[in-house]
Parts: structure tokens; sequence; C-alpha cells
């Protein structure tokens, strides 16, 4: 899957020009609170992005064959999630992780040939909405 | 040495064939305990010693101990620094423009990187030559991983990373990524052909090439395998347990599927089959599979209280212990049986010290699927049916017990 460049906490006009950069069908869901931009690869890979009232990317979800490039996906909060990463013990046999830090929740897990999770931001989550529904 | 066996009959009864052909030696002991000396403190690892040598070689080889036992990954990974000290050089794999192939392959939320090698593997008495493996390059000795590999320092290509120096990979599966990195228009960032300068790109890799599970290329007894560990003496901490992979299911004697009680469960193309789990009546339906490379019941519920501190720190520390609980097992496709197994959830805190094997150990928040760790093993026969592969009337991917 093209690089998704709308890091999460950024804004509508990256998104639009995610749509533009990326080889993936787009499909748009609108929802009480929120809008949902599904971006699906021909591979089987689809990430979308959560999208609060003001045009920001408040939560990310994802899966397929291989996990997305969390790096671009977290942009400036991906140093967060890689220094609770690198407080797990033996990492490798958790397939799982669930990790909070200054704000940001990261939920992964899944196997080869199926990895999905979510990531979001407690302080942008719009009333009663809960993670259950960022899959 | 030639085994003769007498052939008894009468009495109607079929006279018994005289084997003059022993069958192979088809079982490999597994012993769960604290790992390897260097990265040790494992809990509900799954042990096995694996024999390896450069292709063609008899003696260029290797035992290496405590490769961890995985039913939810596809493919033979050892760490590169321990197979250089048992004195094995593998020859890496390359591609039709001569590039080395690397890997990058994710478990949990590391990666393992480095280069695929052919080598002659043998479990028991089983062998399978030219297996594409992969080493995990801890000694950083072949080329960089791309910066999508790795990064923020999340490799694991060393012994700590899974506790152990190396990675069976014996699930549903033969190889590791499957159709999806065949001929992809954009290759996944799985496979890659690396320069000598040690640049390198992803590409598609056929089957052929892709890292393999070793008992899809045994010659015979290649259908899947049995895992057969004991019950625990005290569910809440042995200090060591020792049972038996068994290679084939229903190609020898000791590997027959039972006659009755067998629950086979189907699982889809990712190798999940589904698990409904109950939280405040709400039903949810989450994919599942039987995987012995984690260590306790793994899934998400947000209502049992996660352990706050201590040796484990993370897993479920539920109010009132032991938390009585279940999920109900449904199999994908044509083996569609449903089954509910019933689970128990304890205070870690109250195991006993620094044993090695428990059963009521859960935890698993984030996690998107419900998975039946170490503790599902203890006291089962759990088959493991590969893809394609037939056993009586059977056809994988599928779980049973």
């Amino acid at each position: 899957m093209g690089a998704a460049r709308a890091a999460l906490g950024s804004d509508t006009a990256s998104v639009l020009a995610d749509g533009a950069s990326m080889r993936a069908g787009i499909q748009s869901e609108t929802r009480p609170q929120y809008e949902v931009l599904k971006f699906s690869s021909a591979a089987g890979s689809s990430v979308r992005e959560y999208l609060n009232r003001d045009g920001i990317v408040f939560a990310l979800s994802w899966s397929g064959p291989v996990p997305p490039d969390l790096q671009q996906l977290l942009g400036v909060h991906f140093p967060t999630y890689a220094a609770a990463l690198a407080e797990v013990v033996h990492p490798g046999v958790h397939r799982s992780l669930r990790m909070e830090s200054s704000g940001l929740i990261v939920e992964l897990g899944g196997h080869l040939r199926a990895y999905a999770g979510r990531a979001y931001l407690s302080a942008l989550l719009p009333p009663g909405v809960t993670a259950a529904e960022l899959l | 040495m030639t085994l003769l066996s007498a052939c008894i009959g009468g009495n109607g009864t079929t006279a018994a064939t005289n084997n003059s052909v022993p069958p192979t030696p088809n079982t490999l002991t597994v012993t769960v305990d604290s790992g390897p000396a260097a990265a040790s403190g494992a809990i509900n690892h799954a042990y096995a010693t694996v024999k390896i040598c450069a292709t063609g070689s008899k003696t260029q080889c290797a035992s290496i101990d405590h490769v961890l036992l995985d039913t939810g990954s596809w493919g033979l990974r050892l760490v590169g620094s321990v197979l250089a000290a048992g004195g094995v050089t593998l020859g890496a794999e390359t591609d039709a423009q001569g590039l080395a192939i690397e890997e990058c392959v994710t478990f949990g939320g590391g990666q393992t990187w480095g280069p695929v090698a052919l080598a002659d593997v043998s479990l028991a008495g089983e062998s399978a030559a030219k297996l594409p493996v992969q080493v995990m390059d801890d000694a950083g000795t072949s080329a960089p991983p791309p910066a999508t590999c790795g990064a923020g320092g999340t490799l694991i290509n060393g012994v700590s990373g899974f506790n152990a120096n190396g990675v069976l990979g014996v699930g549903v599966f033969a190889q590791d990524c499957g159709a999806a990195c065949v001929n992809a228009a954009a290759p996944l960032p799985i496979y890659y052909g690396c320069t000598a300068a040690g640049v390198c790109t992803a590409e598609n890799a056929a089957l052929s090439a892709q890292v393999t599970n070793p008992v899809a290329m045994f010659a015979a007894d290649n259908n899947g395998i049995i895992v057969s560990l004991p019950n625990l003496v005290n569910a809440n901490g042995d200090a060591s347990v020792q049972g038996e992979v068994i290679f084939g299911i229903a190609t020898q004697t000791d590997n027959a599927l039972p006659a009755a009680g067998l629950t086979v469960l189907g699982a889809n193309a990712s190798g999940d089959f589904t698990a409904t789990y109950t939280i405040n009546g709400v039903a949810t339906v989450l994919p599942a599979l039987i995987d012995s490379g984690i260590d306790s019941y793994a899934f998400s519920d947000p209502t049992i209280a996660v352990c706050a501190s201590g040796a484990f720190v993370g897993y479920y520390c539920p109010a009132v212990a032991p938390q009585a609980t279940s999920a109900i097992n449904t199999g994908v496709g044509v083996n569609n049986a449903t089954n509910t197994v019933d689970f128990a959830i304890a205070d870690p805190n109250t195991f006993v010290a620094n044993a090695a094997a428990f059963i009521d150990l859960a935890g698993g928040g984030g996690s998107t699927t419900f998975a039946w760790g170490m503790p599902f093993f203890y006291g089962r026969k759990v088959y493991i049916g590969i893809d394609q592969r037939v056993a009586a009337t059977y056809t994988g991917p599928y779980y049973a017990y």
C-alpha cells in the first residue's frame, strides 16, 4: 500500500493528498460524530482514517497481510509509541500489544497474513465514541 | 539395523503385515522450561531442538536447542549469532537478478529481519532438504533493514526477542506469506531483494522461494502435526513440562485420528476460525487460532482488571479470582463444528514463583483476535492440519482437538 501521509492528529488537507497519491480505492462513510475514509489496496490492506467535525484525524485503524508503516501513520506521535514498545519484555511472544502513553493509545495484533490494529488520541475522541467502533 | 516383527494371525483375525522397513521416527520431544541461558525467565514457552545443516553438507551441522514451537506462524527462523556459534554458515537465496533475498516479518510490535537461506533441516527422523529458512540477523552481518522494518528500535532478531534461539513455525500453512507475496502489483514490504551495497527493495517472492513450514517439505508425514502435552501437576505453576510433537496426522500408528470426540475447526485463508466471546451479554465474533507461540489466553476484555505491577504486569488480574469464563469456537468452511471451551483466569500473583508453566493465565488487551495460547495445550492433543493436505476425511487448513 502506498504511503499514507495523513498522520494521526493532522488535518483534512493531508488526507485529500493521500487520496491522490495512493493507488488505492477510497470509500467514505459519514457517522453521527465523525467521518471515516477507508483506503483499500488490491493486496487486501486497508487503512481507515477517522476525521472529527474539525477535520482532524483523531483515530486510525488498519487490517491486512502486512502491518502499515506506523512511522508514517503515527507521525509526530511515533516516538511515544516506540518508547512504550521498548518497555515490552520479550516482545516476540506477544502477538498483541496495547500501549497508552501521553494520551496516545495503540492497540495492535494479529499474525502473518492477518494483522490489524488501531491508534487514537484520547483527547480528540468525540463525546460518546468508544474504541470498539474504531476498527 | 533391521527390525523383524513377528506376524501373528488366527481365529479370524487378519495376519499382521511384516514391515521390513520401520516407520520413520516421527516424534520430537518438546519441553516447557524457562528458556535458553542467554534469555531465561520464559513462561509457557514450548521448546524443541532443531538439527540444521548447510545444504548438502553432512558435517557443517548444528543442533539448535530452545527453538520456540509456534503453531501460530509458518517457517523456521533462527538467530544468526546462534547459528554462527554452531559453526553453520548458510548461503543466502538470490532472486532472478542475483540480489540476496531478505525478509521483514512482524510479530506483535516487533519485526524480524534477515536473509532467507536454504538449509537441510531434521526434526526427529524427518528431514527437509533445501528448506527456505530466515536467518534473523542480530549481528548485522547482512544488509541493514529498510527504514520501515524495525523502525523506532522494534527489531527482535536476538535471543531475547522470543526468549528462544529461533522460532519453529509449524502452523496451518506451508509458506509464510503465501499468494499475497507472489505477484502483487505493489509488492508487500515483506520480501526484499538486496544489492551487495545493502540497498533493499520490496519484491515479490514465488511460493517456492518463501520461508516454509518444515513439515510441509518432509517426504512423508507432511500433512500436519499433533502437539501432545500432559496436564500440569499444579495448574498454577510447574517448573517444567515435557511432551512431544508428532509429525503427520493419520499417517502412522502413532498419529491416528480418534474415532470420536474430535472437534475439527476449518480455518480461513489467514489461518483463523472464529471464537465468540461475550462481555456483559454482548457477543462478539473474533478471528481465532490455537497458537503455541503465545503464553496465555489472549483476548481483549476491558471489564477484566489488568495487573498494575509485579512479574505479570499487563496480564489479567481478575478482581474475583479465579474467574470462570468461556468462548465458543466455530470452524470456517466445510469443517464448521461449534465447540464451547471453558477456562479460568487466576490471579497470576498467586502463581508458584519461578515456575515456567501455567494454565490459568490470560491477557491480551489490545488484541483484535481470540488466541488460545499455551494454556490450551496442557492436557490436550492439538492437531494442526496444513493447507490443502489431506488426513483421512479432513483437508487443511484446520485446527482440531
